[in-house]
């Protein structure tokens, strides 16, 4: 089929399609090594809390000393880090934010836009974990890439101002090229909004006698198809005496509800492609309906592909149906604000300061205090040791980065591949449809 | 059919016409004449009286084959047998003149030629000589494209080897003749140094008679080696002109021409001809706009679509509704038929081979999408 190699072009194909399992082995191996990296960052935060204060004392070697007090002191305790399943439904909880935040501007951002930063949400966060980058800041930024991307332009001013808090412009935009190169510059989302449009424009052409036969079954009639939408068995839910157009426009509406809703909260974008997750939601809205539209496409010859087809549907809309709102349901509330309160014990100390490690004047002083003891050093500070040691301070500190990153490079899935395998990155796209 | 009377070919004084019974005694100008139709003798006058008058039956007693006059030849060897062998040697190979360039291996080649003698030996020793015939005159009917341009090629060859041999010997002439006047002219010019020296000799002082000498036969070596280069130069010119006349000659001579599919002769190549070129197609064999799943249609009602169309600000700037058309259903069957299941788990399977993963999680990778894929079976 033409338009399945189309899509099989694409980088939501090519990149960010996974099986179930290997979606779950790679959130796990983000989850280790990020735990891995808090338990050592919190342990190096420890160790220059306490060599500190002997520094301060007069002592010399305080790293030393310090690590050696370290070594053998009891208060050592195991730091717990959140599991993967944790992680999944903080992000969640982050997208349905997404959502509201989209809500709060006005004109509300339109769906698309809202869809597109869920998805670069919960494309970034496969690689990185809740417990390095806290979704607060990656969602703020991620909505403003989406705007972007989606051609739906939005000054950074006008967008910070619509933030409620105090987030300045320097917060959305710190984690900006962090959140691309995680998204290893792919920014094209393929959503199923816009194939409903087209599924719903098909039926309504039809209901009105003017339905094209399938390429692939060229007996058809338009006539025969308008009587045959029109003789499908009624929704079971839905009163028997309304009218095809209603009946159509009740089933694009719910369609899209979960399309808006359901598809995005759950993995449905990594393991289906856009056309099954619309066709799946249809069939949750109006199942007599769309099997009728999906027989006119594939019935007859291609009957071992529509056995294959319904089942990938039916586990989609499975996958669809099983998502509650957060906010509806006092359970997963109590559950996530348990999450949150752990993340705040196991949150990276390293990385909380986004903004700072863009920058590398600041990166530098950050890394300084990370490096000497942890002490605070002022905005001046390095100012005292001349221009010279700032130079050399600089040139080390990005020395370290880089030493930090090629360790990134070797655990992280993507990170290695960024420099030799140069992903075309496809330009935003232009949507003749606002909603 | 052989005759049984070349005894009487021995002894050439007293050979007697078998036909009119006179002899070389008595006629000393008596030629003798074959058939290739019996080969059998008779002297010229017979032929004259008998076949003046159109074709008539053999005279020779028990051969009933009709002759033609102008069939008549001079024999050209001395054995009858002979005489025939050769002729139906060569009309076999007028028949089955194929070339080894036309083989597809040597093997096919040396299974020709054995055939070839093959057919000539039955043909002369009188083994199967009807179906043999008959195999013969298929292949010449079918192959008359064939026959005929190897012909060509073999007549072509043979002037081009006789041009060749032309041109060595005028070479060759102009080379002893160029050696000769060589030859000529160093004679001269040793002849004409001697003389000058003596006239030098006869002029100048006594005294100076050794320098004078010693001068003139310096005068003669220059000269003869100055000669010499320039001989070597005119030799490695003409050396330069021969090997690129061989070269020439030697070009292999394409031959294009294939025909037969006729059983008798195996081996021989496919003829090769070349598809004729194709239009230039820039979407390599794709027909845009070709979709599976849909038609598109031209309009498609809608309640928020229609006004578009006639909206003369959106149509401005160049929008068609059109493209909205193909863009939504495009997308709406976009991947419909893609199982990321099983194509990702292929895909991971494929690069966890690769080097863009670490061994050890590149193997975890597939163990975990084999059992996935197992699961999925049971």
């Amino acid at each position: 089929m033409i338009e399945d190699d189309i899509y099989r072009t694409s980088s939501q194909f090519r990149i960010w399609s996974f099986t179930e399992d290997s979606l779950k082995q790679l959130r796990a191996t983000t989850n280790t090594i990020a735990s891995e990296r808090v338990r050592a960052a919190l342990r190096r935060a420890r160790e220059a809390r306490q060599s500190a204060a002997p520094s301060a004392a007069g002592t010399p070697t305080a790293n030393q000393s310090g690590s050696e007090a370290d070594g053998k002191g009891p208060g050592e305790r195991i730091i717990e880090c959140l599991t993967p399943e944790e992680e999944q439904e903080l992000v969640r909880y982050y997208c349905e934010k997404t959502v509201e935040l989209g809500e709060t501007y006005k004109p509300p951002m339109p769906t698309i836009v809202r869809a597109t930063a869920i998805q670069y949400l919960r494309r970034f966060y496969l690689t990185n974990s809740p417990m390095t980058y806290h979704p607060k800041s990656i969602m703020a930024c991620a909505l403003f890439l989406a705007t972007k991307t989606d051609n739906y332009y939005m000054s950074l001013r006008q967008f910070a101002a619509g933030i409620p808090g105090d987030t300045t412009q320097e917060d959305v935009i710190a984690p900006e090229f962090l959140i691309m190169q995680s998204l290893r510059f792919t920014f094209d989302v393929r959503h199923p909004f816009r194939g409903l449009e087209g599924g719903i424009m098909e039926l309504q052409a039809i209901s009105q006698g003017l339905g094209q036969p399938s390429p692939l079954q060229p007996q058809q009639t338009p006539e025969d198809l308008r009587r045959g939408l029109s003789s499908i068995p009624p929704a079971p839910n839905a009163s028997s005496s309304q009218s095809l157009n209603d009946r159509l426009a009740r089933a694009h509406h719910t369609t899209r509800e979960i399309l808006k809703s359901a598809a995005q909260m759950t993995d449905a974008y990594f393991l289906y492609t856009p056309s099954q997750i619309w066709l799946s939601a249809f069939f949750l809205a109006d199942k007599p309906l769309a099997e009728f539209y999906l027989d006119t496409k594939i019935g007859g010859p291609l009957s071992s592909l529509r056995t294959k087809l319904l089942t990938t549907l039916t586990n989609c809309s499975n996958l669809l149906s099983a998502y509650k709102p957060l906010s509806t349901d006092p359970e997963q509330m109590k559950t996530l604000r348990r999450i949150a309160k752990k993340l705040y014990h196991c949150q990276n100390p390293e990385k909380a300061n986004i903004a700072g490690q863009k920058r590398i004047p600041a990166a530098a002083m950050s890394s300084g205090a990370a490096t000497a003891a942890g002490t605070p050093v002022a905005g001046g500070g390095s100012g005292e040791s001349g221009a010279e040691s700032e130079m050399e301070r600089l040139a080390k500190k990005r020395k370290l980065e880089g030493g930090g990153s090629s360790g990134t490079k070797a655990d992280d899935m993507f990170g290695g591949e960024l420099v030799t395998q140069r992903n075309k990155q496809q330009g935003p796209t232009s949507h003749p449809e606002a909603g | 059919m052989p005759p049984q009377n070349r005894i009487l070919d021995r002894g050439d004084d007293d050979e007697v016409c078998p036909v009119c019974k006179s002899s070389r005694y008595l006629n000393p100008d008596m030629r003798f004449l074959i058939n290739p139709e019996c080969y059998h003798k008779m002297c010229e006058s017979c032929v004259d009286r008998i076949f003046s008058g159109g074709p008539a039956n053999c005279p020779v007693a028990g051969c009933h084959k009709t002759l033609r006059k102008n069939r008549f030849r001079k024999q050209t060897f001395e054995d009858i047998n002979v005489e025939r062998e050769v002729d139906i040697r060569r009309r076999v190979m007028q028949i089955l003149n194929r070339r080894e360039e036309e083989f597809d291996s040597k093997r096919a080649w040396d299974d020709f030629l054995e055939q070839r003698e093959e057919i000539i030996a039955n043909l002369v020793t009188g083994t199967d000589v009807s179906k043999t015939e008959s195999d013969l005159q298929a292949y010449a009917s079918e192959n008359v494209r064939s026959i005929r341009a190897n012909q060509a090629l073999e007549a072509q060859e043979a002037t081009s080897f006789q041009e060749q041999q032309t041109l060595e010997q005028e070479q060759a002439r102009l080379r002893r003749q160029a050696a000769r006047q060589e030859y000529e002219d160093e004679r001269r010019e040793i002849l004409a140094g001697r003389e000058d020296v003596i006239s030098r000799l006869a002029s100048g002082k006594p005294t100076d008679a050794a320098t004078i000498a010693r001068e003139g036969q310096k005068i003669l070596l220059k000269k003869s080696s100055a000669r010499r280069s320039e001989e070597e130069r005119i030799r490695q010119k003409q050396a330069a002109l021969r090997n690129s006349d061989a070269k020439k000659a030697g070009a292999p001579v394409a031959t294009t021409e294939r025909a037969g599919d006729t059983g008798l002769i195996k081996g021989l190549k496919k003829i090769k001809t070349p598809e004729p070129e194709k239009p230039y197609d820039p979407f390599m064999g794709m027909v845009p706009n070709k979709r599976d799943y849909y038609t598109l249609r031209d309009h498609y009602p809608s309640g928020y679509l229609d006004p578009i169309r006639q909206d003369t600000r959106m149509q401005a700037g160049g929008y068609d509704v059109r493209e909205y058309y193909s863009r939504t259903l495009l997308e709406a069957f976009a991947g419909l038929g893609c199982f990321v299941d099983e194509e990702v788990s292929k895909r991971d399977a494929s690069t966890a081979l690769g080097l863009s993963r670490p061994a050890t999680e590149g193997a975890a990778m597939a163990a975990v999408t084999s059992s996935g894929l197992n699961d999925e079976k049971i």
